[in-house]
C-alpha cells in the first residue's frame, strides 16, 4: 500500500518540522518571527548528535538539542528584542550563524555512527489496519510530538502564560499595562521557540536520519517559518502543514526508491511548491488573523 | 539641497552604545574589530592559531596579483546580488532570493548560449546571453513580485522558498535536458563557445571585465535611487507606503518592478559566473552568493555604492576562506562565521534611520 | 476625596485636568507635589500595579483590551490569580455574577473586534469588576461612547455600585449625568478647583455650567461674505455608499453628502465613529462596499489617489505623523508629494528651484513653516501638522478633506489656518472639515453633519443650532 507508505513517510520526515513550527509559533503569537529557526533546527540537529554520539545517551542528545536550539534563538532574541533590530534580517545572519558555525564544529560527526532512537511500535495500537502502521510505528520524539500539539494548545489558549503571550503580540501596551515585562515574555517566547526548534532538530539526527551532515535541514526551518502562517498561528493546523510537506517529501523517496521515470529534481521541488501554493490559498482568505505586533514587521515597520 | 543623511544619523547610535567620547570612526573600527576579535576566541578553542590564520588570510588575498585577482573575481557576483538586496531594501521590502535569481539566470545564460549562440560571434553573443540571464532572474523574482502584490505573501519568505526551488530546477537541467552529452555523466551543461566568454586582462589572473558591469550598475543604481525621480518615488515607497499612497503613487507597481530590477541585477550575476569564470552551469555555481550578497548589502545599510566596499570584505574573507580550509584544515564555511559576526555587531549597533 | 457607596463627580471641559488627574490616582503619573491619602494614610499610586493593590480600578477612555482576544481572556489578562492555567469554569461563573448583578449582558466567547464601543465598554466595567479587591473604581468619560439608552442603564449600574460600598469617581463633562447620579461634585476648570460641593450642600445646572465654562461665551460664528459670483455646484458627492472598517465591519451606512463649490461643510462626531473612513473613501484610500462617489459629476468609485489628486483634491489625514510623513525625508522632499510640482532636471529633480518656489508662497510663510532641509523626523507634531497643511493648501486645491486641522497647534496659528480655510473656499474650493472642536466647526462651518451609529446626520446650519445640540445628536445619534 502505498498509500499507507507516504502517509507513514510524511509522519516521519514531518516531524522535525512541526516542531520547528511549534516553536516558531509560539514567538509569532508573541511578535517575533524569527527566520533563525533554520539555525536553531541545525544546532540542536548538531547538538543532538554530538552528545548522543559522547554519552550513547539519546535523551540526553534531546536535552542537547533543545539547548542548542535556544541559545541560537538568543541570539536573535537579544539582537531583536533588546536591540531592535530589523527581525527578518537579525534571523537570516542568525541562520548563516549557526550554518557556519555547525559546519565547523561537525567536521568530525560526518561519518559517525549512532544508536539513536529506533522505531518503537506500540503494542496492540501498531496492528491497527491503516491508521497503526501510520501513526504508531515511530520513534519516541514523534509520539511525544502528537502530545505537543494538544498540550501547546492548551498553554496558548487555555492558560494565563498563553493569554499574556498573545496579548502579547496584538498589544504590547496593554501588557505592560497590567505590569508585565512585554519584553521578557518575548525573549521567553523566542527561546521556547528555539528550544522546540532544536528538539526537532535533534528528531532529525538522532531519531530519522541518524546521521549527521552538514547543513542537513535543507531549509526545513524556512518551511517552519512559512507554514506558522500557512496554520494562521494555530497548532493543530501547523500539524496538518508539517505532514504535508513531510507527505510531500516521503513521496519523493517512495517514487525514487521503486524507481518510477520521475525526475528526483521535480520531487524534491515539490514539497516547497506545495508549502508556496498552500501559503498563497490561505492568505488570499486570512490576512486579518495576524498578530498586530507581527504585521508591523511584515510592513516593514518593525 | 538634499543632503544625503549619512553621517548625522551614524552618529546617535554610536553615542548611544559607546558613550560620547568615541568618534564615529572610532565604532567603525570596533564593528570590525569586535567580530575577529571573537572569531579569534573561536579559533583557539578549535585549536588554531588565529593570529597565523588572519596573516594567512590578508597573505592569500593581498599577498600577490593573484590572490587579488581572486578578490576580485569574487567580488563581483557579490557586488551585484548585494544590489539584488539592496535596491528593494530601499522600496522597503527585504529580497532574500538573490540566490534563486542568480542561478535562474546562470540557467537562462547557458541555455541560450550553449543552444542558440554557439557559432555567433561574441560582439552579438554576449550581450544577448546577458539580456537572457537578467530576464532569467527578473522572471524569477517576478513571481515574487506577483505573489507580493497580487497575493500579499511576503517577500522575504516566498524568495526564500523559491531559492530551493531555483536549485532543483537548475538540478533537472543539468541532469537531464542541458547535461553535456561528453561529460560520461557528471551533472553539468555543455561548455559555452569561446566567443561567449568574458575578455580577461592578463594570463597571471582569472580577472575578467565583470567587475567593471559589476561597478557600473552599481552606480546606475545609486544614481537612479538618489538622483531621479524614480528613485525619488522608490525611496517614498520604501521611507512610509502609507504617505506613498496618500501622494497617489501606485505602490504595487513600484515594488513589483523593483522586485523584477533586482531579480535582473542578480540573474546578471550569474551571467557573469558563467560567462567569466566556469564557463559551464554546474549544480553548485553560485551556492551561497545570493545570501552573501545580502549580508554585504546590509552590512552597508543597502547603500548600492557603500556594499562595493562591504562586497569586496566578502569577497576577500571567502577568498580567505579557501585558503584557511587548505592550510588548516577548517571547513570553508567556517567563515561564515566570522561574517555573521561582522553583521551581529552591525544589528546591535543599531539600525540607522535609513540613508 | 471619595467615599466608599458615594458617586463624586469631577466635572470640566476637554482640558481642564480631569484626566491628568485620575491618571495621578491610578499611577500612571505621579504628582509634582502633595500627598494622596487612603483611610488616612498617604499611599504612593505609582506605577498603576501600586493603584490596583490598593483596590483601585480604571476603566479607560481608550479600553485596555486586546481586540483579537475574546472577552473571557481579556478578563483573565486583568484578573488576578495564580497557577498556570485558567479556572475557566470559575471565571465564567463569576462573569455570570457580576454580569446578572449588574445587567453587564457580554458573551463572555465573543472577540473583542466584534464589539462595538458601547459593549466594550461594558466588558472594561466587567473587568474591573471581577477583580474582587476592587474598592474605588474610576470611570473615565464613560458615556461619550454610549447610546442614549446605554447611557441610562450605565447610569443605573453606578447607582448599583454605590448601593454595593464602591467608591465611584466618574469623569465626565455632561451636567446631566452628574445631575442624574453625583453624591458629590467637583469642577475643574484650568488645573484648579472652582466649585466642589455635595448633594446635601446642594448645587445647581446654573452654578456647574457658570464655573466649568467660566466667563467664556459660546462661540459666535462670524463668516466672511461669500463671493456671488461663485457657481456653487456640486463638487463632490456620494451616493448611498456603504464602508467598512478596517475588520470589514460596516461603520457608515448608505451614506449621501454631497460638497459645493465655496463651502466648508463640518463633520461632527465623536471619534471613531467613521469619520477617518469616510474621509479615505472620499480620497480614493478605501473602496465602499456599495454605493458611488462623483467628482464634478463624474464616477470616480474605485481610482486610486492618483486620479483624485489630478483632480484637485488634497487630503489632509487624521494622523499625519503615520500616514503621511517619512522620517527620513526633509520637508522639501514631502512637498513635492502631492503638493509642490516635481520640476524636472534631466532625469532628476531640479530641488533648487523648488525651494526658491516654496518660499515664495503666502501660506508657507504665514504657518511658518520650518526650515526646508530639516529632516521630517526632528519634527514637533504641530510642525509636522504645519508642513501637511501647507502642502495641501499650496495648490489651492479644488476641493480639500481636511481632518482635525487645528490639534498641536498653538491658538494663533490655528487661527491663521481657519482663516485660510475660509478664504479657500471664497476663492471657490469645496471643503470637508472634519474636527472634534464645535466651535471651530461652528466657526467655519456652512453646513454641519454629524456622524454618529453608523449614519450622517444632518445637514444643520450653525445659524439655526448651537453646541450643545449638536453635541447632543452626537451622543443620541439622532435629531432630539
Amino acid at each position: 500500500m502505498i498509500l499507507i507508505d507516504i502517509c507513514t513517510g510524511g509522519v516521519r520526515a514531518g516531524t522535525s518540522v512541526l516542531y520547528a513550527s511549534l516553536g516558531e509559533l509560539i514567538a509569532e503569537r508573541a511578535g517575533v518571527i524569527n527566520l533563525g529557526t533554520e539555525g536553531s533546527m541545525l544546532s540542536g540537529a548538531l547538538g543532538a548528535f554530538a552528545v548522543t554520539a559522547w554519552t550513547g545517551n539519546p535523551w540526553l542528545g534531546i536535552l542537547a538539542g533543545g539547548a542548542g536550539g535556544a541559545l541560537t534563538a538568543l541570539v536573535h532574541a537579544f539582537l531583536v528584542i533588546t536591540r531592535n533590530a530589523n527581525q527578518l534580517a537579525s534571523g537570516l545572519t542568525v541562520m548563516f550563524f549557526a550554518m557556519g558555525v555547525t559546519a565547523f564544529l561537525g567536521r568530525g560527526f560526518v561519518s559517525k555512527q549512532i544508536h539513536g532512537f529506533e522505531p518503537y511500535p506500540i503494542p496492540l495500537l501498531s496492528d491497527i489496519p491503516v491508521l497503526g502502521p501510520i501513526l504508531f510505528n515511530h520513534d519516541v520524539m514523534t509520539y511525544f510530538s502528537f502530545i505537543l500539539v494538544p498540550l501547546l494548545w492548551l498553554l496558548l489558549f487555555k492558560s494565563r502564560w498563553g493569554i499574556i503571550v498573545r496579548a502579547t503580540g496584538e498589544r504590547e501596551e496593554v501588557v505592560y499595562a497590567y505590569g508585565f515585562s512585554p519584553k521578557m515574555i518575548r525573549y521567553l517566547a523566542v527561546i521556547a521557540g528555539g528550544c522546540l526548534a532544536g528538539i526537532g532538530g535533534a528528531q532529525l539526527s538522532i531519531a530519522y536520519t541518524h546521521t549527521w551532515v552538514e547543513n542537513m535541514t535543507a531549509g526545513k526551518g524556512i518551511i517552519a517559518v512559512a507554514l506558522v502562517i500557512f496554520a494562521s498561528w494555530r497548532p493543530s493546523r501547523a500539524m496538518l502543514g508539517a505532514y504535508l510537506f513531510g507527505g510531500a517529501q516521503a513521496l519523493q523517496i517512495i517514487v525514487q526508491q521503486n524507481g518510477y521515470p520521475v525526475s528526483p529534481f521535480l520531487l524534491l521541488m515539490t514539497p516547497y511548491v506545495l508549502t508556496l501554493i498552500a501559503l498563497y490559498v490561505v492568505e488570499r482568505r486570512q490576512r486579518s488573523q495576524i498578530p498586530e505586533g507581527l504585521s508591523k514587521v511584515f510592513t516593514g515597520s518593525g | 539641497m538634499v543632503k544625503t543623511l549619512n553621517v548625522q544619523t551614524a552618529k546617535p547610535a554610536v553615542q548611544a552604545l559607546y558613550g560620547r567620547a568615541i568618534k564615529p570612526n572610532m565604532y567603525l573600527i570596533l564593528t570590525i574589530l569586535g567580530p575577529l576579535f571573537v572569531f579569534a576566541v573561536f579559533l583557539l578553542l578549535a585549536g588554531a592559531n588565529p593570529l597565523e590564520l588572519y596573516s594567512t588570510m590578508i597573505r592569500s588575498t593581498f599577498g600577490d596579483l593573484y590572490g587579488f585577482g581572486e578578490v576580485v573575481i569574487k567580488a563581483t557576483p557579490f557586488i551585484l546580488t548585494a544590489l539584488a538586496a539592496g535596491l528593494p531594501a530601499k522600496a522597503g521590502m527585504i529580497n532574500v532570493g538573490g540566490e534563486g535569481q542568480l542561478v535562474i539566470g546562470a540557467l537562462f545564460a547557458t541555455w541560450v548560449g550553449v543552444l542558440y549562440l554557439n557559432d555567433v560571434p561574441g560582439i552579438i553573443g554576449l550581450p544577448l546571453i546577458f539580456i537572457a540571464g537578467a530576464l532569467g532572474g527578473a522572471l524569477w523574482a517576478g513571481i515574487a513580485a506577483v505573489l507580493k502584490v497580487k497575493g500579499r505573501m511576503n517577500e522575504t519568505i516566498t524568495t526564500l522558498l523559491l531559492n530551493y526551488v531555483a536549485y532543483f530546477t537548475v538540478g533537472y537541467f543539468v541532469h537531464g535536458l542541458l547535461k553535456d552529452p561528453e561529460s560520461f555523466n557528471w551533472p553539468f551543461s555543455p561548455e559555452l563557445a569561446e566567443p561567449l566568454r568574458l575578455p580577461t586582462f592578463s594570463s597571471v589572473s582569472r580577472v575578467h571585465i565583470g567587475i567593471f558591469i559589476a561597478i557600473a550598475l552599481a552606480v546606475l543604481v545609486w544614481f537612479v535611487i538618489a538622483k531621479t525621480r524614480v528613485g525619488f518615488r522608490i525611496r517614498v515607497v520604501g521611507g512610509n507606503i502609507l504617505a506613498a499612497q496618500r501622494a497617489g503613487l501606485n505602490t504595487g507597481r513600484t515594488q513589483f518592478w523593483v522586485l523584477v530590477a533586482a531579480g535582473s541585477l542578480a540573474g546578471i550575476a550569474g551571467v557573469i559566473e558563467i560567462t567569466g569564470i566556469e564557463g559551464r552551469l554546474r549544480a553548485t555555481t553560485g551556492v551561497n552568493y545570493g545570501y552573501l550578497g545580502f549580508l554585504a548589502s546590509w552590512m552597508a545599510w543597502n547603500h548600492p555604492l557603500w556594499l562595493v566596499g562591504t562586497a569586496f570584505v566578502i569577497g576577500m574573507i571567502s577568498v580567505a576562506g579557501n585558503s584557511l580550509e587548505i592550510s588548516s584544515g577548517l571547513p570553508a564555511s567556517s567563515v561564515q562565521i566570522l561574517m555573521a559576526l561582522v553583521l551581529f555587531a552591525i544589528l546591535a549597533v543599531g539600525r540607522r534611520k535609513q540613508a | 476625596m471619595v467615599e466608599a457607596g458615594k458617586i463624586h463627580a469631577i466635572l470640566g471641559e476637554n482640558g481642564a485636568g480631569k484626566s491628568t488627574l485620575m491618571k495621578m490616582l491610578y499611577g500612571v503619573y505621579t504628582p509634582d507635589g502633595g500627598t494622596i491619602l487612603m483611610e488616612g494614610q498617604s499611599v504612593t499610586m505609582s506605577p498603576p500595579s501600586q493603584a490596583r493593590a490598593h483596590g483601585i480600578s480604571m476603566v479607560f477612555q481608550d479600553f485596555r483590551l486586546v481586540p483579537a482576544l475574546t472577552v473571557l481572556d481579556n478578563i483573565a489578562l486583568a484578573a488576578e490569580g495564580k497557577g498556570l492555567f485558567l479556572k475557566g469554569k470559575l471565571l465564567r461563573k463569576k462573569i455570570a455574577e457580576v454580569s446578572q448583578r449588574y445587567q453587564i449582558e457580554v458573551n463572555p466567547d465573543a472577540f473583542i473586534w466584534q464589539l462595538d464601543m458601547g459593549q466594550r465598554q461594558r466588558v472594561e466595567i466587567l473587568k474591573v469588576l471581577v477583580i474582587s479587591s476592587t474598592r474605588i473604581v474610576i470611570f473615565d468619560e464613560p458615556t461619550s461612547v454610549l447610546t442614549p439608552h446605554e447611557v441610562e442603564s450605565f447610569l443605573r449600574m453606578a447607582d448599583m455600585l454605590r448601593t454595593d460600598g464602591y467608591g465611584v469617581l466618574l469623569i465626565t463633562h455632561k451636567i446631566n449625568e452628574v445631575m442624574a447620579c453625583a453624591d458629590r461634585v467637583t469642577v475643574l476648570r484650568a488645573g484648579q478647583i472652582t466649585f466642589s460641593a455635595s448633594r446635601e450642600e446642594g448645587f445647581d445646572e446654573e452654578t456647574l455650567v457658570s464655573t466649568m465654562m467660566g466667563s467664556k461665551i459660546l462661540p459666535v460664528s462670524n463668516k466672511e461674505s461669500m463671493d456671488p459670483s461663485i457657481n456653487k455646484s456640486t463638487a463632490l458627492q456620494t451616493h448611498n455608499i456603504t464602508i467598512a472598517n478596517d475588520h470589514g465591519q460596516v461603520i457608515l451606512r448608505n451614506i449621501n453628502l454631497s460638497l459645493h463649490k465655496g463651502e466648508i461643510v463640518g463633520v461632527a462626531g465623536i471619534s471613531g465613529n467613521g469619520q477617518r473612513e469616510l474621509a479615505e473613501v472620499l480620497f480614493g484610500l478605501r473602496v465602499p462596499l456599495e454605493g458611488t462617489i462623483s467628482f464634478n459629476n463624474k464616477d470616480v468609485t474605485g481610482s486610486p489617489p492618483r486620479v483624485f489628486i489630478e483632480a484637485g483634491m488634497a487630503y489632509v489625514s487624521e494622523d499625519p505623523i503615520k500616514e503621511s510623513v517619512i522620517p527620513e525625508f526633509s520637508i522639501l522632499e514631502h512637498m513635492v508629494l502631492a503638493g509642490l510640482p516635481m520640476t524636472p532636471k534631466g532625469l532628476g529633480v531640479d530641488w533648487k528651484s523648488i525651494d526658491s518656489a516654496l518660499i515664495n508662497i503666502e501660506e508657507v510663510r504665514t504657518l511658518g513653516l520650518a526650515a526646508s532641509d530639516r529632516r521630517a523626523d526632528t519634527l514637533s507634531g504641530g510642525n509636522v501638522q504645519r508642513m501637511v497643511l501647507s502642502r495641501a493648501m499650496l495648490r489651492n486645491p479644488s476641493i480639500l478633506v481636511v481632518s482635525y486641522p487645528s490639534r498641536g497647534l498653538d491658538i494663533g496659528t490655528v487661527r491663521s489656518i481657519q482663516n485660510m480655510l475660509v478664504a479657500l473656499a471664497a476663492k471657490g474650493s469645496a471643503i470637508l472639515l472634519i474636527s472634534e472642536d464645535l466651535s471651530e466647526l461652528f466657526d467655519l462651518s456652512d453646513r454641519i453633519v454629524v456622524l454618529a451609529n453608523q449614519q450622517l446626520l444632518g445637514p444643520y446650519f450653525p445659524e439655526e443650532t448651537d453646541p450643545f445640540s449638536i453635541g447632543h445628536t452626537m451622543l443620541k445619534g439622532e435629531t432630539a
